[in-house]
C-alpha cells in the first residue's frame, strides 16, 4: 500500500475513533492493540503492527480510565501515529513508543480544541429546542461536531503519517547505540505508568495486597493471564461469601 | 394510572441515542447535555404533541449535564418515567427533573467509572493483550468487540430498570450492599490482573557488576533475585503510585522523568 493511502486510511481511522461514535465501543477502537489490528490489515504487517500495539497499550491501559472524561494523554494519537510508522520503517516497538508519547500529549491539545468548538452545537441546540425542532437537535448532537471532528482531526494524521516515513527511516539510521539503549529502558519502565494510572483510578489503598499478589503468582509460579483472571475470581467471588456471611451472623 | 404511551421500542431508541452519541457532542460549556436532551427526543415527541410543550421539554434537558455513559442508563430510564408521568397530568415540577438528574449523576458516574472504567476495559485489555505481545488480532479484535457487547447489555438492563422501578430502585441500588459487592469483587480482579500484567511487561534490570580483586564478582541482578523476583520493576510502579498519590495526575512530568532517567542511566551503564 502507497504511503499516501495509507496516510489518508489513518487519518480517517483517527477521526472516526475520536469521533466517540458509541460510547465504549468507540473507546476500545481508540486503544493501541485495536490501533494495531487496522494498520495490520492495511500494511500486511499484522505481528509487527500488533507487538507495537501492544508495547503502546501498556503505557495508556490507566489513562482512559480518568473520570470526567478528560484525556490526559491520547492514546489514539499516539497509536495512529506510531504504529504505522513504526510497521513501515521497522522500529522495534521500544523505539516506537518512545516516538509515539510526544504525540499522545499532543492529542490532549487537540481534544480541548473539540470541546471547546463543541459549545457552538450546544447554543445550536438551544436555539432549536425554541423552536421545537427535534430533527435540529439530533444534527446539533451528531451531525456538527463529526464534521467539525473531521477538520480538527484528519490533517495532523494524514501530513505526519504522510511525511512521517522517510523522516523517520533517516532519524533511526543515524541514532547512536546509547540512545537506542534508553528507549529500550523506557519501554521497560513506560509500563509502569499505565499500572500505577491504574492503580489510583481503583483507588482503594487496602486492596493493593492483591496487585501483589498478581505481581508475584506470574514471577514465581510463571501463571498466564487467563489463569490469574480465573484465580482472581474465585478468590473475589469467595471473600464476598464470607463479608456475607460476617454481617448475617452480626 | 393512565395507560402508558411510551413502548420499549421508545426507551431503546432513547438508549442507543445515548450510547452511541454521549461523548460525541461533549462540550466544556455543558458537557452530556446536548446528547441527552436529544436522547429524550424520541420520548417528548410522543408525549408532548404542542409545539410550547415539546419546546419547553427540550429546553428542560438542555442543562449541564455529565455522567458515566453506560450506568448514567438508569438516570434516562428514571426520568423518562417522570417526564411521562409529567405528561400525564401528574404534578411533577421540572425542578423535580432536573434535581433527580444533577443528583444522581455524580454517585452513578463514581459507579461507572469504578466498574466500567476502572474494571471491566483494562481486565478486557489484559486477558487478550498477550496475544497482540505474540503479534496476533486477537488481542485486538476480541476486547473491540467483548466489551461494547457487555457495557450494552448494563445499560439496557438498567434503562428498562430506571423506567420501571422509577428513583426508588436507584436509591437502594446505592445503598445496597449489591452494588458495593459488585465493586468490590471487579476491583479484586482488576488489581490481581493489573499486578500480574506489571510482572510481565514491566521490565527493568540492571547490567551492574563489581569485580574485586582474587576474582570474586559480585552481579547486582543475581542478589537482588535472591531477594525476590521483580524488585526493580515492583519498585517502578509503586514509585510512580506513590508520586502519583501525592502530586495528582502530572502524567507529562512522569513522561518526562521517565526519558531523562533512561537517558541517564543508559549513558552510565546501571540500567
Amino acid at each position: 500500500m502507497s504511503v499516501m493511502l495509507l496516510a489518508v486510511c489513518m487519518g480517517v481511522y483517527y477521526w472516526f475513533c475520536r469521533l466517540r461514535f458509541g460510547y465504549t465501543f468507540s473507546s476500545m477502537l481508540l486503544q493501541p492493540v485495536v490501533i494495531g489490528v487496522f494498520v495490520g490489515l492495511l500494511t500486511g504487517n499484522m505481528s509487527d503492527a500488533m507487538k507495537i500495539g501492544a508495547g503502546l497499550q501498556l503505557v495508556y491501559l490507566g489513562v482512559t480510565s480518568t473520570p470526567g472524561g478528560n484525556v490526559p494523554s491520547d492514546p489514539a494519537l499516539a497509536g495512529c501515529i506510531a504504529i504505522p510508522l513504526g510497521v513501515m520503517a521497522g522500529m522495534t516497538p521500544e523505539v516506537a513508543i518512545a516516538l509515539a508519547i510526544p504525540f499522545g500529549v499532543l492529542g490532549v491539545f487537540v481534544d480541548q480544541l473539540r470541546r471547546s468548538t463543541n459549545a457552538i452545537w450546544v447554543h445550536m441546540a438551544d436555539r432549536y429546542a425554541e423552536k421545537a425542532d427535534v430533527k435540529g437537535i439530533m444534527r446539533a448532537a451528531f451531525l456538527y461536531p463529526a464534521l467539525m471532528g473531521f477538520l480538527i482531526r484528519f490533517p495532523i494524521v494524514f501530513a505526519i503519517d504522510y511525511f512521517g516515513v522517510a523522516a523517520v527511516e533517516e532519524l533511526i539510521a543515524v541514532l547512536p547505540e546509547w540512545l537506542m539503549h534508553s528507549f529500550e529502558i523506557m519501554g521497560g519502565i513506560l509500563p509502569a505508568l499505565g499500572f500505577a494510572i491504574t492503580l489510583t483510578v481503583i483507588g482503594k489503598k487496602n486492596l493493593i495486597p492483591f496487585f501483589i499478589i498478581g505481581f508475584f503468582a506470574v514471577m514465581y509460579l510463571n501463571l498466564g493471564t487467563m489463569a490469574v483472571a480465573i484465580f482472581a475470581t474465585c478468590v473475589a467471588l469467595l471473600l464476598n461469601l464470607f463479608q456475607l456471611k460476617d454481617e448475617e451472623v452480626a | 394510572m393512565a395507560e402508558s404511551r411510551i413502548t420499549k421500542k421508545d426507551i431503546n431508541k432513547s438508549m442507543w441515542i445515548y450510547y452511541l452519541g454521549a461523548e460525541l457532542s461533549n462540550s466544556y460549556e455543558r458537557l452530556q447535555s446536548l446528547v441527552f436532551c436529544a436522547s429524550m427526543t424520541p420520548i417528548l415527541k410522543k408525549l408532548y404533541s404542542t409545539d410550547e410543550e415539546l419546546s419547553a421539554a427540550l429546553k428542560r434537558h438542555l442543562v449541564f449535564f455529565n455522567t458515566e455513559g453506560t450506568f448514567g442508563a438508569i438516570i434516562q430510564g428514571i426520568v423518562i418515567s417522570m417526564e411521562e408521568q409529567k405528561a400525564n397530568g401528574e404534578p411533577v415540577a421540572d425542578e423535580a427533573i432536573t434535581g433527580i438528574k444533577t443528583g444522581l449523576m455524580g454517585p452513578i458516574a463514581g459507579m461507572g467509572d469504578a466498574i466500567v472504567w476502572a474494571a471491566i476495559m483494562p481486565i478486557i485489555i489484559s486477558i487478550f493483550l498477550p496475544f497482540a505481545s505474540q503479534g496476533s488480532a486477537i488481542g485486538g479484535i476480541i476486547p473491540l468487540i467483548l466489551y461494547p457487547l457487555i457495557t450494552i447489555a448494563i445499560a439496557y438492563g438498567l434503562i428498562h430498570n430506571g423506567y420501571t422501578l422509577g428513583k426508588k430502585s436507584v436509591m437502594s441500588l446505592l445503598h445496597g450492599g449489591k452494588m458495593k459487592s459488585i465493586i468490590f469483587t471487579a476491583n479484586v480482579i482488576g488489581l490481581t490482573m493489573m499486578g500480574a500484567l506489571s510482572a510481565s511487561y514491566v521490565t527493568i534490570s540492571t547490567p551492574l557488576t563489581f569485580s574485586f580483586e582474587g576474582g570474586t564478582e559480585i552481579v547486582v541482578q543475581d542478589i537482588l533475585n535472591t531477594v525476590a523476583p521483580g524488585l526493580l520493576p515492583l519498585a517502578a510502579v509503586f514509585l510512580i503510585y506513590m508520586y502519583l498519590k501525592k502530586k495528582g495526575p502530572n502524567y507529562n512530568v512522569i513522561l518526562l522523568s521517565v526519558v531523562v532517567i533512561s537517558i541517564i542511566t543508559s549513558l552510565l551503564g546501571i540500567l
